[in-house]
């Protein structure tokens, strides 16, 4: 079933191309795409390894759903300053099969040579690759590190944003905008895992500053994250609040909407074969709510061969405490005291990875890439771990070729 | 293809056999284009999509003249440049410049845009476009 879906997206990518190439090709019509055809084994079967809100992860037999995806995008140009771009993209997220979402969709209006707005679904550039996270191609890694990336669920919003360029000098200023609405699903790995829905207003802004080959980059977002079906939690809060602690349950909750900011800073640099990236990236609950306070940061450092670039990356997720102190009398039952502390605390985890890329053709390129994952508090962030909690080094090997069209 | 290939293969050989001076490039603009002269960290900046002021037009992807504008301007090679753009295409904040076969065509669609910038073989230049820059 998986493999027709994405055969049939390989196919419908290969029309487009073919078609590209014919009749729709008027000009003002472009069609581009992207894609990984990538295959990645752990080391055990004892707990999985997975991308950010992925369903299902790797163990210790091949799997392609990890990094295989494909994005298909369609701008069509109405006049000179008006266009309209959609894009699709098929990968394996929170369900048990490829499926496929309408990631952007927008009218982009261009009001002069250094302001555009775009209005209709578009990206959040919550950190510093958010928005070509999925594109292989346009990045150095395998894969975001997820100790970074899977602080924010959100990708997309459904809204407005602004971009502001202008050239101070050799100093290329950008500013970007949002405001919106983002809804999508979690993937709860806790017990036999499940999905939640979510619904966020969110709101944010970007500020780069690029001088030759060195990018930084301020970012700032705060989404109203409401989710009323997160299972584990409702079960827990409902317990609460039939043995009396109802504010406690009304604190931890997201049903009824709390405000989550997240602040980072990062930058990249291509200089004379060395190539870097780096951020640092802050969660803080604004409300009172479960989810936990987090600190992340990653740094990767290559250096380019010609066409073959090596790199090392180190990245780390940490705690930074809970915006919520359970009430003293809650000690008075041992296992819901244990539930809730344990739900306040951070998953903690560092990973070593070393990687290659190469060029190796046209528009093609094949990485190689080794993650050494240790999993700290509540097993870190690998999934379907066992009850009594993973504290293990896991491997993570994983091969793959990006293309862009 | 492979003729427009084993062109630029024969227009190759014919630069390398000729001085060395026939296969300097020049970056053009239109003659109505008030710009006199630009500095080539400038000049990329617009094939890079770092800019909107002025709208870059590329030379066939994989000609040689195109890998060696990249190359001097700004020190990458083809699947470099191609990462960058799919960065700025993919999130959808730009479309990569529209190419032409050859330093003729480029040259015509330089010459009838007076935002357009371009970059062809020194001696195909003609009183059209208005030189700016070249590029040793």
């Amino acid at each position: 079933m998986k493999k027709h879906l994405l055969a049939a997206a390989v196919l419908a990518a290969t029309a487009a191309l073919s078609a590209q190439a014919g009749v729709l090709d008027d000009g003002n019509l472009s069609i581009s795409g992207f894609g990984t055809v990538g295959v990645a084994q752990s080391n055990t079967d004892d707990v999985k390894f997975a991308r950010y809100n992925q369903a299902d992860g790797v163990g210790n037999s091949a799997r392609i759903g990890l990094d295989t995806n494909l994005g298909l995008q369609a701008t069509y140009k109405i006049n000179d300053w008006l266009s309209g771009t959609a894009q699709v993209l098929t990968r394996k997220a929170t369900e048990h099969s490829f499926t496929t979402d309408l990631t952007w969709a927008f009218l982009k209006a261009r009001i002069n040579d250094e302001v555009s707005v775009r209005v209709g679904r578009v990206v959040v550039p919550t950190f510093l690759i958010s928005d070509y996270q999925n594109v292989g191609y346009a990045n150095t890694m395998m894969r975001p590190p997820i100790e970074m990336y899977g602080q924010a669920p959100i990708e997309n919003s459904d809204g407005a944003d602004i971009n502001y360029q202008h050239a101070f000098g050799d100093l290329n200023f950008t500013a970007q905008a949002f405001a919106g609405v983002s809804r999508g699903k979690l993937f709860v790995s806790t017990g036999a895992g499940s999905t939640a829905t979510y619904r966020a207003p969110a709101r944010g802004i970007s500020l780069a500053g690029e001088y030759g080959p060195f990018l930084l980059r301020v970012a700032h977002a705060r989404a109203d994250m409401e989710i009323n079906d997160i299972q584990p939690i409702n079960a827990l809060t409902n317990t609460l609040t039939s043995v009396g602690f109802g504010q406690l349950a009304s604190d931890i909750t997201f049903s009824t909407g709390k405000k989550i900011a997240f602040t980072s800073i990062g930058g990249t640099m291509d200089w004379n074969n060395v190539v870097g990236q780096a951020e640092y990236a802050q969660r803080r609950a604004k409300d009172k709510v479960y989810l936990p306070d987090t600190n992340a940061w990653y740094a990767m450092l290559g250096y380019r061969f010609g066409k073959v670039l090596p790199y090392y990356a180190h990245a780390s997720a940490k705690g930074a405490g809970s915006s919520i102190t359970a009430p003293a009398a809650l000690a008075k039952i041992p296992a819901l005291n244990a539930g809730v502390a344990n739900l306040l605390t951070s998953a903690e985890q560092t990973t070593d990875i070393v990687g290659v890329r190469w060029d190796f053709a046209k528009q093609l390129a094949l990485k190689v890439q080794v993650d050494r994952v240790k999993p700290g508090a509540k097993s870190g962030l690998l999934i379907n771990v066992p009850a009594a909690g993973y504290t293990k080094d896991v491997t993570v090997v994983a091969a793959g070729v990006d293309f862009v069209f | 293809m492979k003729k427009i290939a084993s062109a630029l293969l024969l227009s190759a050989i014919a630069a390398a056999a000729v001085p060395a001076s026939a296969a300097e490039i020049v970056v053009i603009v239109s003659k109505q284009n008030p710009a006199t002269r630009m500095f080539s960290e400038q000049a990329s900046q617009f094939f890079l999509g770092k800019s909107n002021l002025f709208t870059p037009v590329d030379q066939a992807d994989g000609s040689a003249i195109r890998n060696e504008f990249y190359h001097k301007v700004a020190d990458k090679d083809a699947a470099q440049v191609k990462a960058l753009w799919s960065k700025l295409v993919f999130t959808g904040k730009a479309t990569p410049p529209k190419e032409y076969p050859n330093s003729a065509e480029v040259k015509k669609a330089v010459a009838a845009d007076p935002k357009a910038i371009g970059y062809i073989d020194k001696s195909a230049v003609d009183d059209t476009v208005k030189v700016i820059l070249t590029l040793p």
